[in-house]
């Protein structure tokens, strides 16, 4: 908290300093962040923006993302995987933003999530699923980084000048986000706190069990992921910005122990759409 | 061409027989996939078991104290013999150079995977964005979809961090 504070008046200071000449109530707006800064659960509040700003920024790192990697070509696999996605997210504390889900073309064994509701799973890791309640499991982990607003978070933890940039982005516009996000999609590929990933995968197998599937599905995918080769660099990306899939699943037997014992799950196996 | 597809298929089928894994931890060995069902016998940690068969979470399994279910979260896949990426620092160590630490490049169909520097390099591309928003579901239309398979939406709490000492 301490630091958080420190950060945010030395940011407010640069901020007053580069653009102490405009017209704007800079000494309001620092103010109102410094509140949301103080309310119960800190820096749960830190990502202190509006919905259509958080979606601006989404957008704009998943239009990057898909500089990188495009869209599978396949619409029948994208709208199939939006389908389930939006049912699991229909599920979380934010039905109505507009979720958009995406297979994109690399044979890497990842999934992304931008903030706004902006998510990706690579094909890599869509042939290793077996069955809808297990693509549910790994949206269901992404959405989860959504509606915590794990990445607004370090969007702002990140950089001295973000408070001062998303302050001043009120007046500039829109290549004040550039800024804010860096270059390219490089915020998909950075690490969140393990904590982050620990609390996604806890948040994933509740919304799957609301959603009506097999809670399972993620462990299931997490252990099939935890075996692969050590030598195996489609998964080194991944391996790199999480915790092992054996702590996660360590983790996650701690926080499910008996409480899913009694739920009987889908898996949708018929249905589950396979790319060629 | 053929040959590779054989190959495909032998590695496909003997994935599928039976996989080998071990215990994390001590847990009692079920006689059916239910928490209340009879108990076989408890196996300590570090077992070595054989996995038969997946039903929710629960591993059938076959091991020299007793074949039964088991908790899926009680075992780590995989042949034990061979150490699992990223399980040892020295493997963690590779990793964390990328691709350069590997020397390999996935290449199968001639995409290359996603790295950093990629990542970093990424150029916006806006009709990419409009193509993903053109298969955008609604909720409405999701609540349709999960119909048609009979998903039934039910009430749950989110988990505590077992982390966190209360």
């Amino acid at each position: 908290m301490n630091k958080l504070t420190a950060m945010l008046f030395t940011a407010a200071g640069l901020a007053l300093f580069l653009h102490s000449a405009q017209a704007f109530d800079l000494g309001q707006e620092l103010r109102n962040a410094a509140r949301e800064l103080q309310k119960p659960g800190g820096s749960a509040n830190l990502g202190g923006y509006s919905e259509a700003e958080e979606v601006a920024i989404g957008r704009q790192i998943a239009g990057n993302l898909l500089g990188a990697a495009p869209l599978v070509q396949d619409k029948k696999l994208q709208k199939y995987v939006n389908n389930v996605g939006r049912w699991v997210a229909n599920q979380s504390e934010r039905p109505d933003l507009a979720w958009h889900f995406g297979v994109i073309d690399t044979n890497d064994i990842n999934a992304f999530a931008a903030p706004g509701g902006y998510i990706f799973v690579t094909r890599g890791l869509y042939k290793k699923l077996g069955n809808e309640a297990e693509l549910a499991g790994v949206l269901a982990h992404e959405i989860g980084h959504v509606i915590m607003k794990h990445h607004l978070k370090i969007l702002q933890q990140g950089k001295m000048l973000d408070l001062g940039g998303k302050l001043l982005g009120k007046q500039v516009g829109d290549d004040k986000i550039s800024k804010l996000i860096g270059s390219g999609a490089e915020i998909v590929s950075r690490s969140l706190d393990k904590g982050a990933e620990f609390e996604a995968d806890r948040i994933s197998v509740v919304l799957a069990a609301r959603a009506g599937y097999d809670a399972y599905g993620l462990p299931g995918v997490l252990q099939e992921i935890g075996h692969s080769a050590a030598d195996d660099s489609s998964v080194a990306l991944l391996f790199k910005t999480h915790p092992h899939p054996d702590d996660r699943l360590a983790r996650l037997g701690e926080a499910m122990d008996s409480r899913f014992d009694n739920l009987n799950g889908q898996t949708v196996e018929k249905r589950f759409y396979k790319t060629k | 061409m053929k040959f590779i597809l054989l190959y495909a298929l032998l590695i496909a089928g003997s994935a599928q027989a039976t996989e080998s894994g071990i215990t994390i931890k001590s847990d009692a060995l079920k006689a059916a996939p239910f928490s209340d069902a009879k108990i076989v016998a408890t196996l300590p940690a570090a077992t070595r078991v054989e996995i038969l068969k997946k039903d929710g979470g629960w591993y059938q399994i076959r091991s020299a104290r007793g074949n039964g279910w088991i908790r899926m979260l009680s075992i780590r896949r995989g042949d034990i013999n061979k150490p699992s990426a990223g399980s040892s620092a020295s493997a963690l160590a590779g990793l964390a150079s990328g691709r350069s630490g590997t020397g390999k490049v996935v290449a199968t169909t001639g995409i290359r995977g996603l790295n950093e520097e990629q990542l970093k390099a990424a150029h916006y591309d806006e009709k990419q964005v409009t193509l993903l928003e053109s298969s955008t579901s609604s909720r409405a239309e999701a609540q349709k979809f999960a119909a048609s398979a009979r998903l039934k939406a039910r009430q749950m709490d989110y988990l505590a961090d077992p982390g966190v000492s209360k």
